[in-house]
């Protein structure tokens, strides 16, 4: 299946898509930079999960409202908590909602994607058409409302709510492109020499289909790190725990009363992910979009 | 005459969108989402009591029927009265309707605007630093969240601790007979706008800067060029006109889901009187008549905005058909 992958984007100039991805994003000074936040912002969440730091973001002190000083970086909060540690315990959160919804999501779009695709015209594709349409004809914050009725306020109802409307972005892009990939000669081959339907869908067209996924995932990632934020705010997001949204939503009062700690370091920590991301992401479009081989 | 039997035809093929979106709505919300027996009961109910209530509520009444319900409320317009508030859901949504309207229009209008005319600017002078300096900045706007924008406006324009000069909340711009104070308007509206605008230009730029850009590099710019047209009317016939279309489908499409998702937030935090606040207030109670109404409205909503997408392809490429 490798073979086929390679042979097909090989044939040009004896590179693959990968290694040209991989000489352009090197030299992408912008992309190298976002790359490199997002991973010190992973070791911080694999440290808390791994409990090296932020286990004490519950823990209250008699030290309410301080600024920002040697024991706590970023001050405290109304309840004595240390906003600091609140911050980094909420990276974990970030990246846990970012890669359970981008890989879910991702999966369900590429499979969704590539079945409607490979049969575009026949009935499936109206099906899995019609359910695209519907689901991005429902008001998100709406859907995310219904499913958490739905669920009975399971803790997963707000991931579960953005898998099933995420995908649909992803699944119309690999749609497209299967549309354009299952007309190639080494589909027919495939074809011609007996092999079964799904694994030319699974195992012959979707790898091509690869350096649509990763750059779909990230954006994904992007989307529901952003999106946990205002749900927790609205209360339909994290209800046990702490998240930016919800270090945000308690800032709300904060900053009525002149207190800036809180609201100023979750912006931070968010914005920073967020923008870090966002160029790792353009960057790895510009890298693996082959039109602009060369 | 051909353009009204492409309507008919057009709205009879979005009715399977719309039996989807309140399937699916009806079955979440409504069949699996919460009892609301119990709020309607007092204390220590009969049995009777409790019947009677579910009888009322039209629990005891088989699935399909209850979303058959649903459906005729949804074509006469006549969703019941709130479960909350004692007021027919139907003149709650024509009291509100108005006040989101007049809170959204401006800033989707310049949020557009300005878009284009920045996307305009940039394309035009592709690869200088203007560009990359436009296109920085609708990365960083794209990469602030709404929320925080919508915090630190409200911070900067309307407390002590910045500018203080627009009022914190609220929406008092109606006088005794409905009709806009504009003085007011002005006061109340400016700063959720300007939010919308700041978040709405990140998106928006990098969206019409790519399709703009892709026109540009085509052979009839080039030609134009050659024949020395001024840059105003390349960009303006030349490109602009031709990009329509992809432009038209992403302002269209993203009228509905602004109508309720966008002013959700603004309304909320603004304590603004419209629909995303009606909409919000009634998640948190779990007020269902209001949901599927609201929820029932935006699938037709949609329908309609897809016609309507289609009809202005037309107006801007002759060579589409209504088909």
């Amino acid at each position: 299946m490798t073979e086929i992958t390679h042979n097909t984007t090989m044939m040009e100039k004896g590179d693959s898509l990968w290694d040209k991805a991989w000489y352009k994003f090197k030299h992408d000074n912008m992309g190298k930079t976002g790359a490199f936040i997002v991973f010190i912002y992973l070791i911080v969440a694999l440290g808390v999960w791994f409990g090296f730091w932020g286990g004490t973001w519950s823990d209250t002190s008699d030290q309410l409202w301080q600024g920002p000083s040697m024991q706590n970086w970023f001050g405290t909060n109304v309840i004595g908590q240390d906003v600091f540690t609140r911050a980094i315990y909420s990276t974990k959160v970030a990246f846990e909602v970012g890669f359970i919804v981008a890989l879910l999501s991702t999966a369900l779009g590429a499979v969704l994607g590539a079945i409607s695709g490979y049969f575009s015209g026949s009935w499936i594709d109206s099906v899995i058409l019609w359910l695209m349409g519907v689901l991005d004809s429902i008001p998100f914050y709406l859907f995310v409302a219904a499913v958490a009725f739905a669920l009975k306020d399971n803790p997963f109802a707000m991931h579960i709510a953005m898998i099933s409307t995420f995908w649909t972005i992803t699944s119309r892009v690999v749609r497209g492109e299967v549309i354009k990939l299952k007309g190639q000669e080494f589909v027919e081959a495939a074809h011609a020499i007996g092999v079964s339907q799904n694994k030319i869908i699974f195992k012959h067209i979707m790898p091509n289909t690869s350096h649509i996924l990763l750059v779909q995932s990230t954006i994904a990632f992007v989307a529901a790190i952003k999106s946990e934020v205002i749900l927790s705010f609205l209360g339909l997001g994290v209800k046990d725990g702490v998240s930016w949204g919800l270090m945000i939503s308690e800032s709300t009062q904060d900053v009525l009363a002149g207190h800036f700690n809180n609201f100023a370091s979750s912006s931070a920590f968010l914005f920073i992910l967020v923008i870090a991301f966002n160029m790792f992401s353009d960057s790895m479009q510009d890298a693996l979009d082959p039109k602009k081989v060369g | 005459m051909d353009i009204l039997k492409f309507a008919l035809r057009k709205l009879a093929g979005g009715v399977p969108l719309i039996l989807g979106v309140t399937f699916i709505s009806f079955l979440l919300m409504i069949y699996f989402g919460p009892d609301l027996t119990w709020d309607k009961l007092g204390k220590n109910p009969t049995a009777l009591e409790i019947q009677e209530v579910r009888h009322e509520l039209g629990y005891d009444q088989p699935f399909l029927q209850r979303y058959g319900t649903y459906l005729k409320e949804l074509v006469t317009f006549d969703f019941g009265n709130s479960q909350v508030v004692d007021k027919k859901v139907s003149t709650i949504l024509k009291e509100t309707m108005p006040v989101s309207l007049h809170l959204i229009i401006p800033g989707f209008i310049l949020g557009n605007v300005i878009a284009i005319a920045l996307a305009l600017f940039a394309a035009y002078h592709r690869g200088s630093w203007i560009d990359k300096l436009i296109m920085t900045g609708s990365v960083i706007g794209m990469s602030i969240s709404f929320l925080i924008v919508i915090i630190f406006f409200q911070l900067l324009f309307c407390s002590s601790y910045g500018l203080d000069m627009f009022p914190v909340r609220g929406w008092e711009v109606y006088d005794s007979e409905d009709n806009i104070i504009w003085y007011q308007y002005l006061r109340y509206v400016t700063v959720p706008t300007l939010a919308t605008v700041f978040v709405a230009l990140g998106y928006n730029t990098r969206f019409y800067r790519a399709v703009l850009v892709e026109e540009m590099t085509k052979d009839h710019v080039r030609t134009a060029k050659a024949f020395g047209h001024t840059p105003t009317s390349l960009l303006f016939k030349g490109v602009l006109k031709n990009a329509m279309v992809p432009i038209i489908t992403r302002i269209m499409f993203s009228i509905p889901l602004v109508v309720v998702s966008g002013s959700l937030l603004i309304e909320s935090y603004f304590g603004i009187p419209g629909v995303g606040k009606v909409t919000f207030d009634a998640i948190i109670a779990g007020d269902q008549n209001i949901l599927k109404a609201i929820v029932g409205l935006t699938a037709v909503l949609f329908v309609v905005v897809l016609l309507l997408t289609d009809i202005l392809y037309r107006v801007f490429d002759p060579r589409v058909e209504l088909k």
